[in-house]
């Protein structure tokens, strides 16, 4: 059960991660790549590992994207 | 000619370096060094001889001291790399001072009011992963994680100029370069009580004092990430 | 004694049931719904009622301890947080100029845009 949860986690993590390089939106790029760092906090967390979970969840999923916003909002939205 | 001595060197070259590669134990092993003796005495021994009970402060902070010294004077001269050329290409347009925030949406009430509900738990929970991160699982990095998005969030809802006149820019550059600074700190005061840099007190009845460095130590990785962090936003939100 | 943990046992079976069923209705919304507001309002009804009613449930399997206070204050935060975040998409797209969505019907007496 665990181990199947595990495989799954670590599908969504590559389904995301080529997600996140196949999307020509970088608005929607930074939106699946703070949740890709949310999967990745719970495989921490599932491994035992909770310190690198909440650092992953911290500065993955909040302040890089909340950083990625900003330098979006400040160029061009759409990959050329 | 020149095409074939290429090739000897080349394999002149790789010959040792496949030798040693093969030399090399097994990747993940259970019969290598770290797995028969390290991470046993780390877990056994770690909360009493390095004065944390969550073992991995124990082990990036004083069994791997010297690395964490090196990685947080590395990320956090980054760090502020970052934030100098942001600087830098933001001299050019200097906007007039005072004026308010120009986003397209003001902001909402409700979301204010949440925020400001809100935020004082953040804070507390932010001081408490730094405070406690010899016990419970976080330590210094992850409160200034914490610290910096708390003080985004709180920057969207009162606009930056207010926001960043909490903390003024000479204060705001101390801050920056304090994680660095208290591993400095702690260091040479190791080199004067115990001879060496970054050696902590081992005998039983100094453990209170290794334990009073390693808080000291997450105070100033906290401080420090959460004003560097904060900072390049800031800096980079300059018209948002 | 018995009675009663078989009792809070299928409450928190049935609570968690209605949960993930949320859960999958508004990720269906999410997939299905023509416009912009109206996913926004399924993923929010997912992360209110469906995460709510799974902590609830939670709660009622674990009785009075420090865990269901960690999970009343994790509620507390999810229902204000959540529809937060949805008002704030909502709004913004609103004051951005984004129109709602109306049915074919309805736009053909009017300005049909």
């Amino acid at each position: 059960m665990s181990r199947a949860f595990d495989i799954t986690l670590l599908l969504l993590l590559i389904a995301c991660a080529l997600a996140v390089i196949q999307t020509k939106d970088l608005l929607g790029a930074v939106v699946i790549f703070s949740t890709y760092s949310l999967i990745m906090c719970l495989i921490w967390q599932h491994r035992g590992a909770p310190d690198v979970a909440m650092t992953e969840a911290a500065v993955g999923a909040g302040v890089t994207s909340a950083l990625f916003l900003v330098a979006i909002s400040k160029t061009v939205r759409k990959e050329k | 000619m020149k095409r074939a001595l290429t090739v000897a060197l080349l394999v002149v070259v790789a010959i040792p370096l496949l030798y040693a590669v093969a030399q090399l134990p097994q990747h993940g092993s259970p019969m290598t060094p770290p797995y028969t003796h390290i991470s046993p005495r780390y877990l056994e021994k770690g909360p009493e001889e390095a004065g944390a009970e969550n073992i991995v402060t124990d082990v990036i902070l004083n069994y791997r001291g010297f690395d964490t010294n090196g990685e947080v004077t590395v990320i956090f001269t980054s760090l502020a790399a970052v934030c100098a050329v942001l600087l830098g290409s933001r001299k050019g347009d200097e906007r007039p001072a005072g004026e308010p925030s120009s986003s397209a949406v003001p902001v909402s009430d409700v979301v204010s009011f949440v925020v400001r509900l809100l935020s004082p738990l953040i804070a507390i929970f932010a001081v408490y992963v730094m405070l406690f991160g010899h016990i419970s699982p976080g330590g210094g990095f992850q409160s200034g994680a914490i610290l910096a998005a708390l003080v985004i969030v709180t920057t969207v809802i009162v606009g930056r100029k207010q926001a960043e006149a909490l903390v003024p820019v000479r204060i705001r550059r101390l801050l920056q370069v304090a994680a660095p600074l208290t591993f400095f700190v702690v260091g040479v005061s190791g080199l004067f009580l115990f001879g060496d840099y970054l050696a902590y007190p081992k005998t039983e009845g100094q453990m209170w004092l290794a334990t009073a460095w390693l808080i000291v130590i997450g105070i100033g990785i906290g401080v420090g990430g959460a004003a560097v962090l904060a900072s390049i936003f800031w800096t980079m939100g300059d018209d948002s | 004694m018995n009675a009663v943990e078989a009792i809070l046992r299928a409450l928190t079976v049935i609570l968690c049931a209605i949960g993930a069923f949320y859960f999958f209705i508004g990720t269906v919304g999410m997939l299905r719904l023509p416009d912009f507001y109206s996913r926004t309002h399924a993923a929010t009804k997912c992360d209110t009622v469906g995460a709510g009613s799974i902590l609830l449930g939670l709660m009622l399997m674990q009785g009075f301890g420090a865990i269901t206070l960690k999970l009343i204050a994790l509620t507390a935060l999810l229902l204000l947080s959540s529809p937060t975040a949805g008002h704030a998409l909502a709004r913004a797209a609103f004051r951005t100029g984004l129109k709602p969505w109306r049915s074919p019907e309805h736009t053909e007496g009017e300005d049909a845009t």
